[in-house]
C-alpha cells in the first residue's frame, strides 16, 4: 500500500481557485434583512440613555431585553454578555443590532443613534488580576536557595489573526428552528451557545458552517457572540437576517492574541538552570472567556524544550477596558516560548556559556518529566532534528562568522506544542463523537471539524479511503451541520488529526471488517489514553497526550542605515508522528513559520486608550511573498500510538519558534540583547543607542 | 445618487469639469479607497465622478530635447516600463504599492492625491517636474513643488485637469531613492530619501536631495543645495556633518501608527549622512 503521507490534490482546490467555493457573504436568501451593531464610544462606565431615531417599517432594534434565554455567551468562563444590559467595560462594546433590508439606511440610522453615558476612568493598566495560577515543581523556591540568581524579564505585543474573510453569519428561522450559516471553526460552540442564549431545546437551533477563508482560532470563540446576537434577531424577527463584519470592525472588536509579560529568575548551579521562578501576566481585555485556558498553556511551557527539576511558577490574567483577547494559533505557547527561548539564550551569554551547548545540556528526553510532573512518554528526537537542521543550514559557521560581522545574524530555537486539549479537557469537557457512515457505494464522515483552509477535508477523506482502500471519490466529507453531525469538538487546540482523526480511523477500521453491508453506520467515541491523569486545581500530570516538536533556524540581515530587517532563510525540522499528508503539511509549516515570524518583527497592533491604532491592512502589516524567504523544512516521522498512523498536532507547532528565531537572529545582527518583540526597526534603533550586549 | 461620467476623449472631458461638479478619478487607487462604504454597497462617493481612464490622449509618453512628457492616464506599470523616464523615477515606482496597483494607478493620481507619503512626489520634487494643466479655458504649466501647496492640497480649479507631468532631462553621475516602508511591497512609506548629483572632473556641478513623509510635503532646500555646488567632492563629503546640521530643522515628521518621529528623523538623516559619504 502507497505511504500515506504522499501528497494528492488538496480536495477543494477547484472549487476555492474557480471561485465556486460559497463564503457566507456569498448566500443571498430572498428577503434577507441586514444587521448593523450599535457599539458604545467609550471604553467604561454606564448606558444613562438610548434614543433610537424613529424605524422606518421594515426595521428593527434587537438588543438585550430580547434575549429569551441566559444573556451570557457560552463559553469557557461565562462572562461576556450577549447584549450588555447597561456596563461598559470596553471600547466599541456591543449595545444592540440595527436591521433591515436596506444597508444605506441602516448606515444612515446607525449615525443616528444618540447614547448619554455615566463616563467611568478605564483600566488599562495590569492590576485587576481575575485569574490566578500557581503550581511548584521539585522543591519549588526552597531549591533557590543560595544559589546564583539571573534575572529577565520579556515582553510580547497584540497578534491580529488577519483571516481573509471577516467574521460573520447568515441566520435564518426553519419552522420552531433558528438556524445559523458561518464563517465558524466550531459548530457545536456556536450551536450550545445559541442554546442557552435562547433557552430553547437543542433541536431547535441549527448550526452548518460555510466555507471559511481563514480563521487561526479567532473563529473558534468570538462567533458563538455573534452567532447569539443574531439568533436572538431571527427569534425576534423571524426573517433572513445577515451579520457580517466589515474589516475595520473586526479588526477592532475581535479577539486578539494576549499580549504578555514574563519575569524569568533562573537559578543556576554548576552551569545549569537548577530552578526557575515565573511570574506571568497576560491582558485578558475587557472578558475572561479563554484567557485562563491560554495562560496554563503559557504557564505549561514555562520550562520550554527543557528539562528544569525546580521551578516556581504563577500567573495571572488581568482585566483591562480593551478588546477582549482570545484564542490564536498557539494559545498562550507562542508567547511563553518567546520569553524562554530569549531567558536561556540570555542566561547562556550572562555564564559566558554558547547558548546552544548550554540549550542542549538542557534538553528534555524520553521519560523526563515534564514541567507538571506530566511525562514525556514517546521519544524525544530533539538531538537527530538539531543535527539535522545545523548540517542544512550551516548554523555552526554562520553562528561564529557572524559573530565578528555586523548587521548580519543567525538564530536558532527550539520548542515544543502539546497536542490537543490541556489536561483532561476531551474526557471531562469535550466527549467527541464521530459517525462513518456507509450507504451502498460511498462513506460519508460525520464530524464536526471544519476545513478553514489547513486541508481537513482532504486529509480525512484520505484517511478514511486509505484504511477502507477504497477511491478517495467515493469518501463525502460535507461542511458540518449540527443536524446531522455529533459534536466531535472544536477544530483547534492541534487537536483534529491527532484526536478526531484518530477515532475516525477506529471507525474507518470497524467498517472496513463490515464492508460487505450495505449501509450502516459506525460510531465511536473518544478514549483517553489511560496513563493521562490530570488535576487542573494543581497542575499534576499529564497535560496531554504527546507533544509535537521542532526547531527552527532563521537567518536574518539587518539594514546598517534604516535597521529594517530581512529575511534570508530558514531551515526547520519537525516530528509530528507522521504526515497524513506532506504537502498540506508543508502548507501549515511554511504559512505557520511565516505567521510565527512576523509576529517576531513585523506585526504592530498597540492601542491607546482602548483602541486599537492599527486597524486594516494598511496599517497592521502582516509579510507578502516579498517579505518572505525560501524555507527548507523537514519532517522527522515518529508514530503516536493514538494517532492515526502516528500523527501528532501539526497546526500550531510551526507558528511557535518563529519570533524567538528570528529575534536570537537579529540580537545576534545587532550585538544587543532584545527583550520584547515585534522586533521593529524603531525598536532595534533603541537598542543600537541605548542597549546591552 | 452619484453620476458617472466616463468621457472617451480630452474634448469631452472638460467639457465635463466645466459644466458639471465632479471629482476625478484616474486609476481610482486612492479614491475608491478613501470614499469605501459598506460591503456591496455603492462606493461612497460624495459627489458625482468623472472616470477618465478611457482618454486615449493622456496614455502617451514621449519627449523631445529637454522634456519627457508623461500622459495623466498612464499606468505606473506602463511609466515604469518606458525607457524614456529616467531610472530614478522607474526605481521609485518599482517600489510603490504591488503589481496589480501599478497596472491601474497613475502618477498623475499619485500627485493629485498629494499625500505626505507619496512615494513619486519625491524623485519628481528632485527632478524640477512640472505638471500640465488643461480645462476648456486654456493650458498652463506649473512647478509641481508649486502645485502641490499641502496636505492633501493641490492647485488646481474645480474645471482644471491634470493632463501631463512633464520631467526635464537632466543627466546626474549617480541617483538614488531608497523607501522606508514597514515591508517591502503594499506599503506606506514611513520615511523616503532620494538624492542625485553631477561630477564633472571632481567638482560638484549638480547636487539635490529629497525627503519624503517627514513634513506636510517633500523638503527639498535648493538653498542648501545651492551651497554645495561648486565644491569638490571631498570638500562637500568632509562637511557631511554640518550638512546633517543644516537639514535637521526641516525634517519635522510625526508619531502615528506607522512609526515615530524618532524613528523617522533620525533614519532620515542617517540616509542623507550615508548619501553625502558615498559621492563618488
Ligand atoms: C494597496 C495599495 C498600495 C499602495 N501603495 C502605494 C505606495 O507604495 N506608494 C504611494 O505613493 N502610493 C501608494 N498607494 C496609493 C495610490 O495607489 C497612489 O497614490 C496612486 O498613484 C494613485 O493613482 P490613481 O490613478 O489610482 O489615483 P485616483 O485614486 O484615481 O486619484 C487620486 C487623486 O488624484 C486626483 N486625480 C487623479 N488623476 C487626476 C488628473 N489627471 N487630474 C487631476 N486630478 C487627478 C483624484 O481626483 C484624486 O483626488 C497605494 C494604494 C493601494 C490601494
Amino acid at each position: 500500500m502507497k505511504d500515506i503521507s504522499i501528497s494528492i490534490n488538496k480536495v477543494d482546490n477547484e472549487d476555492k481557485c474557480s471561485g465556486k467555493a460559497k463564503y457566507v457573504a456569498d448566500y443571498k436568501l430572498e428577503g434577507m434583512l441586514y444587521a448593523f451593531t450599535v457599539r458604545s464610544q467609550i471604553a467604561k462606565g454606564e448606558i444613562l440613555k438610548i434614543e433610537y431615531p424613529e424605524l422606518p417599517n421594515g426595521y428593527y432594534v434587537v438588543d438585550y431585553k430580547d434575549v429569551p434565554g441566559k444573556n451570557i455567551v457560552k463559553v469557557i468562563y461565562e462572562d461576556m454578555p450577549v447584549f450588555t444590559t447597561g456596563k461598559i467595560t470596553y471600547l466599541y462594546e456591543p449595545i444592540s443590532l440595527i436591521i433591515g433590508p436596506e444597508k444605506q439606511v441602516l448606515n444612515d440610522l446607525l449615525k443616528q443613534v444618540k447614547i448619554t453615558y455615566k463616563e467611568e476612568e478605564p483600566v488599562f493598566e495590569w492590576t485587576d488580576s481575575v485569574v490566578h495560577y500557581h503550581f511548584d515543581k521539585g522543591l519549588g523556591e526552597k531549591a533557590f536557595q543560595g544559589l546564583e540568581k539571573v534575572e529577565y524579564d520579556y515582553k510580547t505585543s497584540y497578534q491580529e489573526q488577519a483571516y481573509i474573510e471577516t467574521q460573520g453569519f447568515i441566520g435564518y428561522p426553519e419552522k420552531d428552528k433558528v438556524t445559523l450559516l458561518g464563517s465558524i471553526q466550531c459548530p457545536y460552540y456556536v450551536k450550545n451557545a445559541v442554546v442557552q442564549a435562547l433557552g430553547e431545546k437543542e433541536d431547535n437551533v441549527r448550526v452548518i458552517q460555510a466555507t471559511v477563508g481563514g480563521a487561526f482560532g479567532g473563529k473558534e470563540e468570538y462567533p458563538s457572540l455573534i452567532g447569539c446576537q443574531l439568533a436572538v434577531a431571527v427569534k425576534k424577527i423571524k426573517k433572513p437576517i445577515q451579520l457580517i463584519f466589515e474589516r475595520e470592525e473586526d479588526m477592532l472588536v475581535t479577539t486578539k492574541r494576549h499580549p504578555s509579560r514574563v519575569h524569568f529568575e533562573g537559578y543556576v548551579l554548576d552551569n545549569k538552570i537548577h530552578g526557575l521562578k515565573a511570574v506571568v501576566g497576560i491582558d485578558g481585555g475587557a472578558n475572561i472567556g479563554l484567557s485562563g485556558v491560554v495562560l496554563s498553556r503559557a504557564l505549561i511551557a514555562c520550562t520550554g524544550a527543557y528539562k528544569i527539576d525546580n521551578l516556581d511558577i504563577s500567573g495571572d490574567v488581568f482585566r483591562t477596558n480593551t478588546v477582549p483577547n482570545g484564542a490564536f494559533r498557539g494559545f498562550g505557547a507562542p508567547q511563553m516560548f518567546f520569553a524562554v527561548e530569549m531567558f536561556f539564550e540570555h542566561v547562556a551569554k550572562k555564564l559566558g556559556i554558547d547558548p546552544l551547548e548550554f540549550k542542549l545540556n538542557h534538553l528534555a528526553k524520553q521519560n523526563d518529566f515534564t514541567s507538571t510532573m506530566g511525562i514525556f512518554r514517546d521519544p524525544v528526537l530533539m538531538p537527530e532534528m538539531i543535527t539535522k537542521v545545523i548540517e542544512t543550514s550551516d548554523y555552526l559557521n554562520k553562528r561564529k562568522e557572524y559573530e565578528k560581522s555586523e548587521f548580519k545574524g543567525v538564530g536558532m530555537s527550539l520548542f515544543f506544542h502539546g497536542c490537543g486539549f490541556t489536561g483532561s479537557g476531551e474526557q471531562n469537557h469535550i466527549k467527541a463523537k464521530v459517525k462513518l457512515k456507509k450507504d451502498k457505494d460511498k462513506v460519508y464522515i460525520l464530524i464536526a471539524a471544519v476545513d478553514m483552509g489547513q486541508g481537513v477535508k482532504t486529509s480525512f477523506r484520505k484517511l478514511v479511503s486509505h484504511i477502507l482502500e477504497i477511491d478517495i471519490e467515493r469518501v463525502i466529507f460535507d461542511n458540518p451541520d449540527t443536524d446531522f453531525v455529533p459534536d466531535s469538538g472544536p477544530t483547534v487546540a492541534s487537536r483534529t488529526m491527532m484526536i478526531v482523526g484518530g477515532i475516525v480511523a477506529r471507525a474507518a477500521k470497524e467498517m472496513k471488517d463490515r464492508f460487505d453491508e450495505e449501509s450502516f453506520v459506525v460510531e465511536k467515541q473518544y478514549v483517553q489514553p489511560e496513563y493521562i491523569k490530570y488535576d487542573e486545581a494543581t497542575f499534576k500530570g499529564d497535560a496531554y497526550p504527546a507533544y509535537s516538536w521542532g526547531v527552527n533556524v532563521v537567518e536574518v540581515e539587518v539594514d546598517k542605515d534604516t535597521y529594517q530587517v530581512s529575511i534570508k532563510k530558514t531551515w526547520s525540522v519537525y516530528d509530528i508522528g507522521k504526515a497524513i499528508d506532506e504537502r498540506i503539511v508543508m502548507g501549515q509549516a511554511d504559512g505557520g513559520l511565516a505567521q510565527g515570524l512576523a509576529y517576531g518583527y513585523l506585526e504592530v497592533m498597540e492601542h491607546k486608550q482602548g483602541k486599537i491604532m492599527q486597524k486594516n491592512m494598511t496599517d497592521y502589516i502582516i509579510p507578502t511573498a516579498m517579505d518572505m524567504c525560501p524555507m527548507e523544512t523537514y519532517l522527522f516521522d515518529n508514530p503516536y500510538a493514538f494517532g492515526p498512523y502516528g500523527a501528532k498536532g501539526v497546526g500550531e507547532l510551526s507558528l511557535i519558534g518563529g519570533a524567538p528565531a528570528v529575534a536570537m537572529a537579529i540580537e545576534q545582527a545587532i550585538k544587543r540583547r532584545v527583550f520584547k518583540i515585534p522586533v521593529t526597526p524603531e525598536y532595534i534603533m533603541e537598542l543600537i543607542n541605548n542597549g546591552e550586549n | 445618487m452619484v453620476t458617472s461620467y466616463i468621457p472617451l476623449n480630452l474634448d469631452e472631458c472638460l467639457k465635463i469639469l466645466s459644466d458639471k461638479q465632479v471629482r476625478i478619478v484616474a486609476g481610482g487607487t486612492d479614491m475608491l479607497i478613501q470614499n469605501r462604504s459598506h460591503t456591496s454597497m455603492p462606493i461612497g462617493f460624495k459627489s458625482d465622478v468623472c472616470y477618465i481612464s478611457n482618454i486615449e490622449e493622456l496614455k502617451k509618453i514621449y519627449e523631445d530635447e529637454t522634456f519627457v512628457y508623461i500622459g495623466s492616464v498612464c499606468s505606473l506599470e506602463a511609466i515604469m516600463e518606458s525607457e524614456l523616464v529616467p531610472e530614478l523615477l522607474k526605481n521609485t515606482i518599482l517600489e510603490m504599492a504591488s503589481p496589480a496597483i501599478r497596472h491601474t494607478a497613475t502618477l498623475a493620481g499619485n500627485i493629485g492625491n498629494a499625500s505626505p507619503a507619496g512615494d513619486s512626489l519625491v524623485p519628481l520634487y528632485l527632478l524640477d517636474a512640472l505638471v500640465e494643466k488643461r480645462s476648456i479655458k486654456g493650458v498652463s504649466k506649473v512647478a509641481l513643488s508649486d502645485f502641490i501647496t499641502g496636505v492633501r492640497k493641490i492647485d488646481l480649479e474645480k474645471d482644471e485637469l491634470i493632463t501631463k507631468v512633464i520631467i526635464p532631462k537632466i543627466s546626474f553621475t549617480k541617483s538614488y531613492f531608497k523607501k522606508v516602508g514597514p515591508r517591502l511591497s503594499d506599503a506606506i512609506s514611513k520615511l523616503s530619501f532620494a538624492g542625485a548629483y553631477k561630477l564633472e572632473n571632481d567638482l560638484v556641478k549638480d547636487i539635490r536631495i529629497a525627503f519624503g513623509s517627514v513634513n506636510v510635503t517633500v523638503v527639498r532646500r535648493r538653498d542648501l543645495e545651492e551651497r554645495l555646488i561648486g565644491k569638490t567632492k571631498d570638500e562637500v563629503k568632509k562637511m557631511v556633518s554640518e550638512i546633517v546640521d543644516w537639514y535637521e530643522e526641516f525634517i519635522k515628521p510625526i508619531d502615528d501608527q506607522r512609526s515615530n518621529k524618532e524613528y523617522r528623523k533620525s533614519i532620515s538623516l542617517k540616509l542623507l549622512r550615508s548619501f553625502i559619504e558615498n559621492i563618488e
